[in-house]
């Protein structure tokens, strides 16, 4: 458990309810503390790529990003595209995170390299299954993976 | 004609022949035999007279050396005892008659003065000697004797005989002739009989019968074969006669349809074409056309030659020339201004010309038309422009429809997501509310903030389904042949393995296999049965049946269940979104099931339609089409 406690885990999300619900949801379970929460796809890869105001933080990979799609400035779409492309950052596991249904979006999404797809349910209780889920089951395959 | 009077003909050639033929021999032996006895009798005639002669001379040389004129008419007088003599004379060596003998009623003729030289003879009916009484080489006198000459009567006697032969002759030669004709001209004259039938009467079946072996029946034979010939002709003859009468009555009844047609043709010229016209290779028009005159005004003298061109449009006289100059043995059609006298302004009228090519290929005129189509012309030019004004209404109504779609197709996305957003939030932090704060709520607060988070998750449901229905209008539909068996078995599966109610009894009849987009059509089954199973759950005995009828064009399937029904008088009611016929207590769901399965099977191409009776069940019926459908309704 100390292991999955100190992986971090990104959480890339404009509504800020959404935001507050997901994290309760995850840290509801008491299992992950170190949750990142970046407010737009522009935050996201400043984060990522340590620049501007991350320019200075220590240099953690996070071991799982949950990821919106409609967002402001620089999309999810974005953000996909981009650490999907660039080698340091290709191996994170990406799960898309959406109110969107829409087939097109499900399609490009795993095209761009998403390792997973989530619709946002509306019931809240749905939506930190999911997010329990997604966090277990993708950090378990990334530690098998960095071991 | 030839065979007038053949028989007499015939006839009077053979007896010609056989009559001539007698008679020519007949007068040839008897003209031979009487010359013979003429000429042996007179020989005869002449040794007795001259023996005669002979011995009276000897006997009476001793009278005349004696000069005994008594002895010599003794001597004379022995001539009496042949009868022929008439007369007898002698005279001396002088001429001096001397003794002589007149046989008495003889018709002797006088005796002559004087002798004469030897020698015999004829005198009248008379032969006379004279012959030299000579003794010792000494003429002593000159004998004179007289006798009958009987040759004439006769050769008369001859000719009587002969000319009787040939009477008989001819009489028996006409028999034989008679006889023969029977046996020789007999079968030349059936054939002949024969022949003046046939052409009096026409009639080639008659045949000459052969009678004889000989040549006749060679030539019988012959015109027998010749008849057959004829008649086998003239059944030719017939045959042909018929058949070019009846040409000639065709070509009758063409040549009728040919006035008629030209009748037809002249009307119709006159009628379609304003003007028709006849120009030469040139373009020259040299024939009267008064329709022209009533046309365009232009009198003859105007528009003759080439001059009619000037009645054109200004603009379009070159056209005209460009046309003629191209000079192509080919039909044209142009269409120009012409001007119009009775209204005063120029009309588009369409000038047809068409080449009148002779057998070689060259062209010996042109023949024309002119008919105005100025209102067509201007019907069809106002048809287009409002085509063209429609095309571009078109066109806008399109891009304003697209865009229209377009915004339709970010507002659900906003839906979607924005939309949603609030609801999860309602649900989500009531449900913080309750986890944390419950407890100093109390009982009905708590019961206030169950309804607030029932009905967000019902909000979530409603625009989950909205969106499905909005994005259902949108996908395209992709065809496959689809087993609707397998379809259907799957959904039923799915629905009842999660079904916790009492387990429906199935009745499965045959699903045909169908056209049609798997997801879609899945989505209508999986709809249709879900709610056959939700309105029957309260039976005590769930029955639902599936099955199928194959009609001409479609098949018709359907769902039927013995459920709750509803009221017939709400059917038109019963496809509309978010339309319910029940309390969504009674039974749940947002309305839109129904709405989707109209949609989908519409754009399928196929219809839906439900019947039921209250609280006996409810059958509801889809079809779709056996031909493909294109997906684009």
């Amino acid at each position: 458990m100390d292991e999955i406690e100190c992986v971090e885990i990104l959480l890339v999300e404009d509504n800020p309810l959404d935001a507050e619900l997901t994290m309760r949801g995850l840290k509801d379970e008491k299992l992950f503390n170190r949750i990142v929460w970046l407010k737009d796809g522009q935050e996201a890869l400043d984060y990522l790529y340590r620049r501007g105001n991350y320019a200075t933080r220590e240099d953690i990979k996070p071991g799982l990003i949950l990821l919106d799609l409609k967002m402001p400035r620089v999309d999810g779409m974005e953000v996909l595209a981009a650490l999907k492309s660039e080698a340091s950052t290709k191996s994170i596991p990406v799960v898309i995170m959406t109110s969107s249904q829409e087939e097109k979006d499900v399609v490009k999404s795993y095209d761009l390299g998403a390792n997973s797809y989530v619709v946002k349910p509306v019931n809240f209780e749905d939506l930190s299954d999911v997010a329990r889920q997604a966090g277990f089951y993708w950090l378990a395959i990334n530690r098998r993976a960095t071991r | 004609m030839i065979f007038k009077r053949p028989l007499k003909s015939i006839r009077l050639k053979m007896l010609l022949v056989l009559g001539a033929v007698s008679l020519l021999a007949l007068v040839v032996s008897g003209t031979a035999m009487m010359f013979n006895d003429w000429r042996s009798h007179r020989e005869v005639l002449v040794g007795q007279l001259n023996t005669l002669a002979d011995v009276v001379s000897r006997a009476s040389a001793p009278a005349l050396s004696f000069d005994d004129q008594k002895a010599a008419n003794e001597n004379l007088a022995l001539m009496a005892a042949a009868p022929a003599i008439k007369a007898a004379a002698l005279y001396s060596a002088k001429g001096v008659l001397f003794a002589k003998y007149i046989r008495t009623g003889g018709g002797a003729a006088a005796l002559p003065k004087l002798p004469e030289s030897d020698g015999l003879r004829a005198a009248g009916d008379s032969l006379v000697l004279f012959k030299r009484v000579i003794d010792n080489n000494e003429i002593l006198g000159t004998l004179y004797v007289e006798t009958i000459n009987d040759q004439k009567d006769r050769m008369l006697a001859s000719l009587e005989i002969l000319l009787a032969v040939l009477g008989a002759s001819m009489l028996l030669a006409f028999l034989v002739s008679t006889q023969l004709q029977k046996a020789v001209t007999g079968p030349i004259l059936a054939v002949a009989d024969v022949a003046r039938q046939v052409v009096d009467n026409r009639d080639f079946t008659l045949r000459a019968k052969t009678v004889s072996q000989d040549e006749t029946a060679v030539l019988v034979k012959a015109f027998n074969a010749m008849l057959d010939e004829l008649e086998r002709r003239a059944a030719d003859l017939e045959t042909a006669n018929r058949q070019m009468a009846q040409e000639v009555v065709d070509r009758g009844l063409a040549q009728e349809a040919l006035q008629v047609s030209e009748r037809r043709y002249r009307v119709l010229v006159t009628t379609i074409a304003a003007v028709t016209w006849v120009a030469d290779t040139q373009g020259a028009w040299n024939e009267d056309v008064s329709e022209w005159t009533a046309y365009t005004g232009q009198r003859k003298e105007e528009y003759a030659g080439l001059k009619w061109w000037q009645a054109f449009h200004a603009d379009d006289r070159a056209t005209v020339a460009q046309i003629w100059e191209r000079n192509i043995a080919e039909p044209l059609e142009i269409v120009v201004r012409l001007w119009h006298q009775p209204s005063g302004e120029y009309r588009f009228v369409s000038v047809r010309a068409v080449p009148n090519i002779e057998g070689d290929g060259t062209v010996a005129e042109w023949i024309g038309s002119v008919s105005d189509i100025h209102d067509k012309r201007m019907i069809e030019e106002e048809v287009r422009t409002l085509n063209a004004e429609l095309e571009q209404r078109v066109t806008v109504r399109t891009a304003q429809l697209e865009e229209a779609n377009h915004e339709l197709e970010s507002f659900s996305y906003s839906v979607s997501h924005d939309l949603r957003a609030p609801v999860r939030a309602v649900s989500g932090f009531s449900r913080i509310l309750a986890h944390d704060h419950g407890h100093q709520l109390g009982d009905e607060g708590n019961r206030l903030l169950n309804i607030i988070q029932g009905e967000s998750v019902r909000m979530g449901a409603l625009i989950d389904d909205l969106l499905t229905f909005s994005r259902l209008g949108r996908k395209a539909i992709q065809p496959s042949l689809l087993n609707m068996q397998d379809i259907a078995s799957s959904v039923l599966h799915g629905l009842t393995v999660q079904y916790e109610g009492t387990q429906p009894t199935f009745v499965k009849g045959t699903l045909p296999s169908a056209y049609g987009d798997r997801a879609l059509i899945t989505q209508v089954w999986t709809n249709l049965l879900s709610n056959a199973l939700k309105f029957s759950a309260k039976r005590d005995q769930p029955v639902i049946e599936v099955g199928a009828i194959s009609e001409e064009n479609e098949y018709v399937y359907f769902v039927r269940d013995n459920g709750a029904g509803f009221d017939p008088r709400y059917k038109a009611k019963l496809f509309g979104v978010f339309q319910r016929l029940h309390d969504a207590t009674e039974f749940s769901g947002t309305g839109v099931g129904l709405a989707l399965v109209q949609r989908i099977v519409t754009r399928h191409g196929g219809r839906v339609w439900a019947d039921s009776v209250i609280d006996e069940g409810a059958t509801f019926c889809f079809t779709l089409p056996k031909e493909v459908a294109d997906g684009r309704n």
